[in-house]
């Protein structure tokens, strides 16, 4: 299937910093301006790797969600695949380099093997995205409480230090791990893959009439995000050290949150990647910053639903704005 | 596949829609019903005590919490949104009726159902957002969601307090010449729910609405209304399922909600209602609450572990929507006339 004649019209510099990303980049920039105010330490680079480790787990489980809401789907499973891995993680630890390269490897075939399911059921079978993977993550969460069934169990002593650490003392290893995921995805959209992801997001029926293999497509935007998703539990195994048969279930709504915030259309089609993982990680800012200005703990559900909102229709207007400036 | 759909579109297809007088969603309903007798008679095979009238009681009282919220998001579903903000709102209603009115309050009559205007007002919330603000109905009413749970969380302070009204508990475990009243509580609430969705007005507008809002708009519909007042129905659905658990339990919790949202949608996409909008019955809802409901106690009585129980109920979920596919549908018209 060669893509061959496609020509892509050149974006023009508004357009482009209209985009998703741009505003939400300006947004967590602003954002992290009023953090360091408060707290001038947070230019330390043992604040920002923590900071690092405490987004990355979000950032990746956003990133998962996102490929799968491009291709117009939902997936649930999300906080069943992260609870999995924990609890194996915490229940089979493995030590050294070469077990946390095991574990790693481990994780992955979770998040595919569940992804395939998915996929299977969502693509072959036509059952609606978010009532079979509902019902996958419900099975999931059954095969966590298999393993484990109550919070315990310690991760391998390497994978919590060596993954939530800093190379030269400055660069945090999350961080790298997830700029990683960001430049394949790079790479990856520029493929058959990614563009055939895009067009059958926008519109199915005249993907599949441009020949375009629908259902393969939509089956290993599944597996691919559930690879992901298992990376996303290891990520988060690294940095709690422990296991818990429900640890997937507070990033499942805040990973729809944050893919919204990237501007990523949850019709499908519009939006990437990096875009849902800077979401991810002014959600998780926001949180700080809330807590540094005093707020009650309480009370921080208020701002963060409140930006929410707003953020989505700034966002939606500029688009707008965008697209009518274009034409 | 490819070729299929593309032939489809351009042959004249013959005129088959007198072979499907039984329509999808009435089958559905009916193969949900059917599912539910078999599976309460057959668990007496696994345990004798299983399958009598006493589990049937409450089993239909644990299921009219479902029937009650599941009706709110069929609803919305139907209107072509989403509420995920129902697990905030049932803990708003439980907290507001416990904390607030409590236990021997005189004015309980007059105050409870001012609990449930607070709820319409916070599902006009949604409504607001997602009709007028176009900010995608997911985002809005987790937003919702959000702000509402940590608005409790900061009055109530972490810690609830007060009992039920009298009036709750008599609702919940009094009976009314030997059926106990939350069984009648429900079959007037499944007759009104019907009415509303099927018979009325307003229901056929939200079908209309579901499938197509620009056609709607076209044939005259009050587009906006109709999208907006599903949202405020599905809060005080919320709200009131709130004081249900309340009476049932007799006390709140700031918990109460949050194993409710996915069992709703669920419930309402194995009665067969596209989670798209425009198609869905009211009774086949109804159907997959009481299913969901019967499995849960089923199982639960089995005594299995807790691990392997869910698996159970997730995949019979899945094999219920496996069975209830468009095309499996299809299939057995096709195999009544060859």
């Amino acid at each position: 299937m060669s893509k061959a004649g496609v020509v892509h019209p050149k974006p023009s510099m508004k357009s482009v910093l209209l985009r998703g990303s741009f505003i939400i980049m300006a947004l967590y920039i602003a954002l992290y301006v009023v953090y360091v105010v408060q707290q001038p330490r947070a230019l330390g680079a043992g604040a920002i790797a923590s900071l690092f480790n405490n987004t990355v787990p979000l950032a990746l489980a956003s990133a998962g969600q996102a490929i799968v809401v491009l291709s117009r789907g939902f997936d649930l499973s999300l906080a069943g695949v992260v609870s999995i891995t924990n609890v194996v993680m915490a229940v089979y630890p493995l030590e050294g380099p070469g077990g946390a390269l095991a574990s790693l490897a481990i994780c992955l075939a979770i998040g595919a093997v569940v992804g395939a399911v998915n996929g299977w059921l969502v693509a072959y079978l036509r059952i609606q995205a978010i009532a079979a993977t509902l019902a996958t993550m419900i099975v999931c969460q059954g095969v966590a409480l298999l393993i484990l069934d109550a919070p315990g169990g310690t991760v391998a002593e390497w994978v919590s230090y060596e993954l939530t650490d800093r190379i030269f003392n400055f660069i945090p290893v999350s961080g790298l791990i997830l700029g990683a995921v960001v430049c394949l995805w790079l790479l990856a959209r520029k493929t058959d893959f990614g563009i055939a992801l895009y067009a059958i997001g926008a519109d199915e029926h005249a993907a599949r009439l441009s020949g375009i293999p629908v259902l393969k497509v939509r089956f290993f935007a599944f597996v691919l995000a559930g690879m992901i998703y298992g990376l996303a539990g290891y990520m988060l195994s690294a940095q709690t050290a422990t296991g818990s048969p429900t640890a997937g279930e507070p990033l499942l709504m805040l990973s729809f949150a944050a893919v919204a915030l990237g501007g990523t259309s949850l019709s499908g089609g519009k939006g990437g990647l990096f875009a849902s993982v800077m979401g991810a990680a002014t959600l998780m800012l926001l949180q700080k910053v809330l807590f540094s200005s005093g707020v009650s703990s309480f009370y921080t559900g208020i701002f963060q639903g409140a930006v929410l909102i707003i953020a989505v229709m700034f966002s939606a207007l500029l688009t707008r704005l965008g697209e009518r400036k274009n034409k | 596949m490819t070729s299929r759909s593309q032939n489809t579109s351009y042959i004249a297809v013959p005129d088959k829609r007198g072979n499907a007088k039984v329509s999808r969603e009435t089958i559905s309903a009916v193969s949900v019903a059917v599912l539910c007798v078999v599976i309460l008679l057959g668990s007496r095979f696994i345990s004798p005590s299983l399958g009598s009238w006493s589990q049937v009681e409450t089993v239909l009282t644990l299921g009219s919490f479902l029937v009650v919220l599941s009706f709110g998001q069929g609803l919305v579903i139907l209107s072509g949104g989403l509420d995920l903000s129902l697990p905030a709102l049932i803990t708003l209603g439980g907290v507001l009726s416990t904390a607030w009115v409590g236990a021997g309050n005189p004015d309980a009559l007059f105050l409870l159902p001012l609990v449930l205007v607070g709820c319409g007002l916070v599902g006009s919330f949604t409504a607001v957002g997602v009709v007028w603000l176009k900010v995608p109905p997911f985002i809005m009413s987790m937003a919702t969601s959000i702000m509402v749970a940590s608005a409790t969380l900061g009055m109530t302070n972490g810690t609830t307090r007060g009992a039920a009204p009298e009036l709750l508990t008599d609702l919940m475990k009094s009976q009314i010449a030997g059926v106990p009243a939350s069984i009648l509580l429900l079959l007037a609430f499944v007759f009104f729910g019907w009415v509303l969705q099927a018979r009325s007005v307003f229901g056929r507008h939200v079908y209309a609405v579901g499938t197509n809002d620009q056609a709607a708009r076209i044939a005259g519909i009050p587009v906006t209304l109709t999208q907006f007042l599903p949202y405020v129905i599905s809060a005080v659905c919320a709200g009131f399922v709130g004081m249900m658990l309340v009476g049932y339990s007799n006390g709140a919790t700031l918990r109460m909600g949050d194993n409710y949202l996915l069992p709703s949608i669920a419930a309402v996409v194995i009665g067969g209602s596209s989670i798209l909008g425009g198609r869905g019955t009211f009774l086949g809802t109804v159907g997959g609450a009481i299913l969901l409901t019967t499995l849960g106690t089923v199982i639960s009585a089995i005594g299995l572990n807790f691990g392997l129980r869910t698996i159970i109920e997730g995949s019979i979920i899945l094999i219920a929507l496996l069975v209830l596919r468009d095309e499996f549908f299809e299939r057995l018209r096709a195999f009544r006339r060859p």
